[in-house]
């Protein structure tokens, strides 16, 4: 059963970044702009396997290939402890939430090294300036995800599941959600905290990425947004519960609506500089952080 | 071909442009087109679009770039005249159909020769700094803000950047991502004044901001739609006279007004400023004005 659960991840991975990418294509709409089908990231995924990979003048050949495995394991490793159905997840960790906790901060480094590895200016940039923002963006992170296990009294993520039976996390802890997806925009490189791959620095760390390589780092990204909302929808969504569907059904529906809201709000946002966003991450996301984890502790008690 | 490159040929054309004279409105036009993806790297594009006639000074940088693309690539020269989105289609089917590829321009050999200067020859001192074989290499110096010892990275950006107005080179002094030194080198192409219409201008800006969506509504004429698009730019930004910012002239633009406004020479605007911060305050200036200011420097 395990093992089936465990196969079931790259499955869940490919469908969601396709799913991800097909919602990228599709916000346009909203804009009265042309929008794209389902078929276009599969045609533009075909585009970049037909080009060459190429490799820049004396790149660190270990880390270019380090960080996009990294990336893309984060993801599964992260996804692996959400629960599928009441009680059972892939992997059935007493502290998932740490787990989950652990492979967004490794996020950054993965997409550091990525920066690093060409040996290129641009990519550089990028990589610096993502830590500088991502790093701050960890910490109201933490205290958001350890607000949710407070009325469950465990880190385990099906008991964060469970807790949320009488009431969702997103209505108990109404500023939780909202917190937590400006860490799903950082995880997944998007609209206003992409400062690694942003249009300023020609896409930052995936300046000098081309062909397979390109596409390999962009399935990363979108794997990310599928663990992240996946994640998400456990800890403020409840999950796989609810009535008359499956379990597993619940979850989908769950993790699609957060990645369309994830997609909406990195398109809608607009980004400002980056000593502004440190600014703004510092001063009024992480006291916003603290007073959220106070207020749910108290609820707690 | 194989079921791939089929897949492949009905995607949008990856097109990078490199935009000469009088050019930059049309490119622009040209790229609300759904059949083509403008990028914003030569890496993953696979045709380059060479629009107008490209100045002398500016062809060896298009030749460099012309190398970075990945194979198969191809290049494309278009006059402005009629629609070039037939031939970038038809270019990219016969890429894929194994036709056309193109071989490098230029040898594959560094631009300068090994400099014999410092104890590892490269020019500089120590481990760090020169330019070995020509790729300038980072070197210890004080920072503008607090004397700090880091390192700084001498390069020359463009003239074909995407996010520079077309033909202006600039060498920039980088410690981190704050500029320490900036020396501009040559000025934007002339591109008339259908490219610095106030749609043009805002949509640019709005691009830079993250917002690529409300770039294509405003250069169609329609009203954007983003959320803190005026805001995203911090109050005082790129100011050159009272009440007259960047966030004050993406307002001017948006609501539809021309911009007259008289820049400073630019390493009096943007040294200090963060890359990011430095790339906002250059599109906050339409290309006709930028190129006003770099050849008044010039002369002065």
């Amino acid at each position: 059963m395990t093992a089936l659960l465990i196969l079931s991840l790259p499955l869940t991975l490919a469908l969601g970044a396709w799913l991800a990418a097909s919602l990228d294509r599709l916000a346009p709409a909203l804009w009265g702009l042309p929008a794209a089908g389902p078929l276009t990231p599969l045609r533009e995924a075909a585009a970049l396997l037909a080009q060459q990979t190429i490799r820049t003048e004396r790149p660190d050949r270990l880390t270019l290939l380090l960080a996009p495995a990294l990336y893309l394991t984060l993801a599964a490793v992260g996804l692996s402890v959400v629960p599928l159905w009441p009680g059972v997840a892939p992997i059935e960790s007493p502290v998932g939430i740490v787990i989950w906790g652990s492979c967004e901060a490794l996020t950054i480094i993965a997409v550091f090294l990525h920066g690093w590895s060409p040996n290129a200016p641009f990519p550089l940039i990028g990589a610096y300036r993502y830590v500088a923002i991502a790093l701050p963006v960890m910490l109201p992170s933490m205290f958001v995800l350890i607000a949710a296990a407070l009325p469950a009294g465990s880190l385990s993520v099906t008991a964060i599941v469970a807790s949320q039976e009488p009431l969702w996390n997103v209505l108990r802890q109404p500023m939780g959600l909202p917190l937590f997806l400006l860490v799903g925009l950082t995880l997944t490189l998007r609209g206003p905290f992409d400062y690694a791959d942003g249009a300023d620095i020609a896409d930052g760390t995936s300046a000098e990425d081309s062909g397979a390589g390109r596409a390999l780092w962009q399935f990363a990204r979108l794997s990310m947004l599928v663990a992240f909302s996946a994640m998400a929808a456990a800890v403020f969504l409840g999950g796989p519960l609810g009535p008359w569907l499956p379990g597993p059904v619940w979850l989908w529906l769950k993790t699609a609506a957060v990645m369309a809201l994830t997609v909406l709000l990195g398109h809608a946002v607009a980004r400002t500089s980056p000593s502004r966003m440190l600014g703004l991450l510092w001063v009024v996301a992480l006291p916003l952080s603290f007073l959220h984890l106070a207020i749910a502790g108290v609820l707690a008690l | 071909m194989s079921w791939l490159t089929r897949l492949a040929a009905q995607a949008a054309v990856p097109v990078y442009p490199c935009i000469g004279p009088g050019l930059l409105a049309a490119v622009e036009w040209l790229f609300l087109s759904p059949h083509l993806r403008r990028t914003a790297t030569p890496r993953a594009a696979a045709i380059l679009l060479v629009a107008g006639q490209i100045p002398p000074r500016a062809q060896a940088g298009l030749d460099r770039l012309h190398d970075q693309l990945p194979h198969p690539r191809a290049s494309l020269t278009w006059d402005g005249a009629g629609d070039s989105t037939p031939d970038l289609r038809r270019l990219w089917r016969e890429l894929l159909a194994g036709r056309g590829d193109q071989p490098d321009r230029l040898p594959d050999t560094p631009p300068n020769e090994w400099r014999g200067k410092g104890d590892h020859g490269q020019g500089g001192k120590g481990m760090m700094g020169g330019v070995p074989y020509g790729r300038p290499m980072a070197m210890t110096a004080k920072d503008l803000r607090d004397g700090l010892e880091l390192d700084a990275y001498t390069a020359r950006f463009g003239p074909f950047a995407p996010m520079l107005p077309p033909g202006l080179e600039v060498e920039i002094t980088l410690q981190g991502d704050v500029i320490t030194k900036l020396t501009p080198c040559a000025p934007p192409f002339d591109q008339g004044l259908d490219a610095s219409t106030p749609s043009a201008c805002a949509a640019r800006l709005l691009h830079l901001l993250g917002l690529p969506l409300d770039a294509r509504r405003v250069r169609t004429g329609k009203r954007p739609m983003g959320l803190a698009r005026l805001r995203a730019l911090p109050p005082g930004l790129g100011e050159v006279a009272p009440d007259n910012d960047a966030r004050a002239r993406l307002t001017a633009w948006l609501a539809g007004r021309e911009d007259e406004t008289h820049i400073p020479p630019l390493p009096d605007l943007l040294t200090g400023l963060e890359w990011h911060e430095a790339m906002l305050v250059l599109n906050s200036f339409t290309p006709d004005a930028l190129r006003r200011a770099c050849l008044e420097e010039a002369e002065a």
